[in-house]
């Protein structure tokens, strides 16, 4: 019994030391190649393949990355958009956080106080590189705490042949919309639906945008404040929830996704549907061959037409376990450098059919792509999610309850009123 | 010697037990403990751990506009895909205990569902009632017995009960080979005696049959309550919980609190309510089941 005492203790003792070692360990010795933790969304089936694989002329990122810089080296993920928010955040409350992290939000990492701001690791020469535009919307508190890493526009799409057959005009208001959607369905029967919605929890704050930004509404007013009930938001919605009620949309708004609907556009199954700029490529990739065409989203009688633009950031996490902070700093420029080279970076948003975040890219891209220019003007006059404000993820989730539950009959007007004054407190 | 050998017989259980307590308490106990400490916590959007909540997050859990419709719906769920798959796998058992042709091969296929990974059963499902353009509808135009497609998830009632009767689907064959143990280890003896005693096949089932496999039945069950109140893929893959909460149980209503909302605090708490739930549940029914086989 005694001789087991001991040799618990003994095994006891060796486990607390080796503990002990490893406590007083920091990262990443003066001499040695520093290695930094990057989590890279996956925007579609090239993407994984590109940092990864051999997508990037015949080799990937990671390889042509380290060789470029020894003394970094790259522990990259590929994680999908539906476990990216999961991930992230099963590793911060593990005191495991990424050194670097490609995801749509950032202002509840900003306000925690996780992130490095962007001038501790960004070269000038770069940072100028960005639209200007794109960068305000990384602002809390006058500071920048995220670079874009690309961005997409939405548009409606409508199949031509179908608009050709039925004999009408595309529509650019909510009127015209209506008796577009009326004579598709006449027309066809009910074999064709109309018009697309997607109020998922993918992707139902888009839809809230899609119709209020085409009211003069929107999440915020002129002074930056929540506005989600607004007059203009409840009538928005209403006009959207109506269009599901008079049977012209998809049978379950709250449960098909983008992607059903861009299917279901491919197949010939949907008159009109809101998608991204890269919807050319999703098609041709599914083998779809469809005629069609595209125009500015539907807006009320005498309001401004509005476009909806989704970016996407880069940003640092801090660490502090790092003796030295400098060299960690300037390895991350050094990932942004690499990234945003013009050869990666463009060879990066063409492959998968996004559009830009910096300048020097768009020269090229405008020669290979000749719909690229009227593209980067839809973007010029997009509105971005008000994702620098801390409630933006309660707002994002809230619209998509009300938008689902005034599916189901709710009322607009205090199901937005509930929101608002659960936001405002 | 004597006392060496008394020794070594006293401490020789724990020595065996030893690898099964330590897997349980890093893998079980342990993560136990942390959910519950997490209960009590303010954790921010990010996921950091702020300080000590008391019970808020467990009033946010209770308070949230949608916990009632989440509960009935769980209860609801437990109670159908358990209660029937328990029903429809005994029968299947009962049938699969008989003897005929092609035994096997039934016995083989009926397994199956349950082999299948349960996102893959779920997807496969939800092609199958995509709304007019599901393979349901194909075949049912292909078959001319339809001339119109019909869409088979028109309302949320309809999708929640197309969920269950997944969940039953993959329920049964779990419920037909543990009863189907139970009833091959039945000696034909006890129904030799019960056909001498003029009992019918009602009789016998009830009287031997059903008292006989009760042990394995309430195996199952215990296991099913568990595995079912647990169950994520089917409800996520096929509804994801819309429209609004309407199709959420506890399990896939925790998971879109904690990931989507960033609630990881309440999300920890209804983790908590739910694993509190499940003990009390099991027991009873445990307590119950086991007090009427005493009785037998």
């Amino acid at each position: 019994m005694k001789k087991l005492t001991v040799a618990i203790l003994i095994v006891a003792l060796a486990m607390g030391s080796l503990f002990a070692q490893g406590a007083q360990e920091t990262k990443a010795a003066a001499a040695e190649p520093i290695t930094l933790d990057v989590i890279i969304a996956q925007y579609g089936p090239n993407t994984q393949n590109w940092f990864l694989g051999n997508g990037l002329n015949g080799s990937n990122f990671v390889k042509l990355f380290e060789a470029a810089n020894p003394d970094v080296k790259l522990n990259l993920e590929v994680v999908s958009w539906n476990d990216l928010y999961t991930v992230v955040s099963t590793r911060i409350s593990n005191n495991n956080a990424p050194d670097i992290l490609n995801i749509d939000t950032f202002a509840d990492y900003a306000t925690e106080g996780l992130l490095l701001p962007v001038k501790d690791y960004c070269p000038d020469e770069l940072y100028k590189d960005f639209f200007p535009s794109f960068i305000d919307q990384s602002v809390i508190d006058g500071t920048v705490w995220a670079v874009p890493d690309l961005a997409s526009a939405r548009t409606m799409y409508y199949n031509a042949d179908m608009f050709k057959e039925v004999g009408i005009e595309v529509p650019a208001t909510w009127a015209e919309l209506e008796e577009a959607c009326q004579a598709i369905l006449d027309y066809y029967g009910g074999n064709v639906y109309p018009w697309g919605i997607d109020m998922t929890t993918d992707e139902g704050q888009a839809a809230f945008t899609y119709y209020t930004w085409n009211n003069e509404g929107g999440f915020v007013d002129k002074n930056n404040n929540w506005a989600l009930n607004s007059a203009e938001n409840v009538e928005a919605i209403k006009f959207a929830v109506d269009l599901y009620k008079k049977g012209y949309t998809n049978p379950s708004p709250a449960t098909q996704t983008r992607y059903d609907l861009q299917d279901m556009f491919g197949a010939g199954k949907l008159a009109m549907v809101i998608a991204p700029n890269q919807l050319p490529t999703y098609l041709a990739d599914k083998g779809y061959k469809i005629n069609y065409g595209t125009a500015v989203i539907p807006a009320n009688e005498g309001k401004a037409h509005g476009s909806t633009g989704i970016m996407d950031r880069i940003m640092a996490f801090k660490d502090d376990s790092y003796t030295d902070q400098a060299k960690r700093n300037a390895a991350i420029g050094k990932f942004l450098s690499f990234f945003y080279s013009k050869d990666v970076y463009t060879g990066w948003v063409s492959m998968e059919g996004f559009l830009p975040a910096v300048s020097s890219a768009v020269a090229s891209l405008a020669a290979s792509d000749p719909s690229f220019s009227a593209w980067l003007a839809v973007l010029d006059s997009c509105q971005f999610y008000p994702t620098a404000k801390a409630e933006w993820i309660d707002v994002k989730q809230g619209v998509i309850q009300v938008e689902q539950s005034a599916l189901e009959g709710g009322d607009v007007k205090a199901l937005l009123d509930a929101l608002q004054a659960k936001v405002s407190k | 010697m004597n006392k060496v050998l008394v020794q070594r017989k006293k401490w020789e259980p724990y020595v065996w037990l030893l690898p099964s307590t330590l897997l349980m308490t890093i893998f079980v106990v342990f993560p136990i403990f942390i959910v519950f400490k997490l209960a009590f916590s303010k954790i921010s959007k990010a996921g950091v751990v702020t300080g000590f909540a008391g019970f808020d997050n467990f009033v946010a859990a209770v308070k949230d506009p949608a916990f009632g419709t989440v509960m009935l719906n769980t209860l609801i769920w437990v109670v159908a895909v358990v209660g029937l798959s328990t029903i429809i796998g005994f029968a299947v058992a009962m049938l699969l205990n008989s003897k005929f042709h092609g035994r096997k091969i039934a016995r083989s296929i009926v397994v199956f569902p349950w082999a299948t990974s349960l996102v893959i059963q779920a997807s496969v499902w939800n092609y199958i009632i995509k709304y007019e353009y599901g393979n349901l509808n194909n075949l049912l135009l292909n078959l001319g017995i339809i001339k119109q497609a019909i869409n088979w998830r028109s309302s949320y009632h309809i999708e929640f009960m197309w969920e269950c009767g997944v969940g039953i689907f993959v329920t049964i064959p779990f419920v037909a080979f543990c009863v189907l143990a139970g009833l091959q280890s039945i000696d034909a003896a006890y129904y030799e005696a019960a056909t001498v005693d003029g009992a019918g096949a009602w009789k016998k089932l009830r009287h031997v049959t059903i008292p006989l496999v009760m042990p394995s039945l309430t195996v199952s069950t215990v296991l099913n309550i568990i595995y079912v109140f647990n169950s994520f893929p089917i409800i996520y893959t096929i509804t994801k919980g819309a429209p609004a909460n309407k199709t959420d149980t506890i399990v896939t209503f925790l998971y879109m609190r904690a990931f989507y909302d960033q609630q990881k605090g309440p999300a920890t708490a209804l983790s908590v309510i739910g694993f509190l739930i499940l003990c009390i549940v099991s027991g009873i029914y445990m307590s119950i089941t086991m007090r009427s086989e005493e009785n037998l």
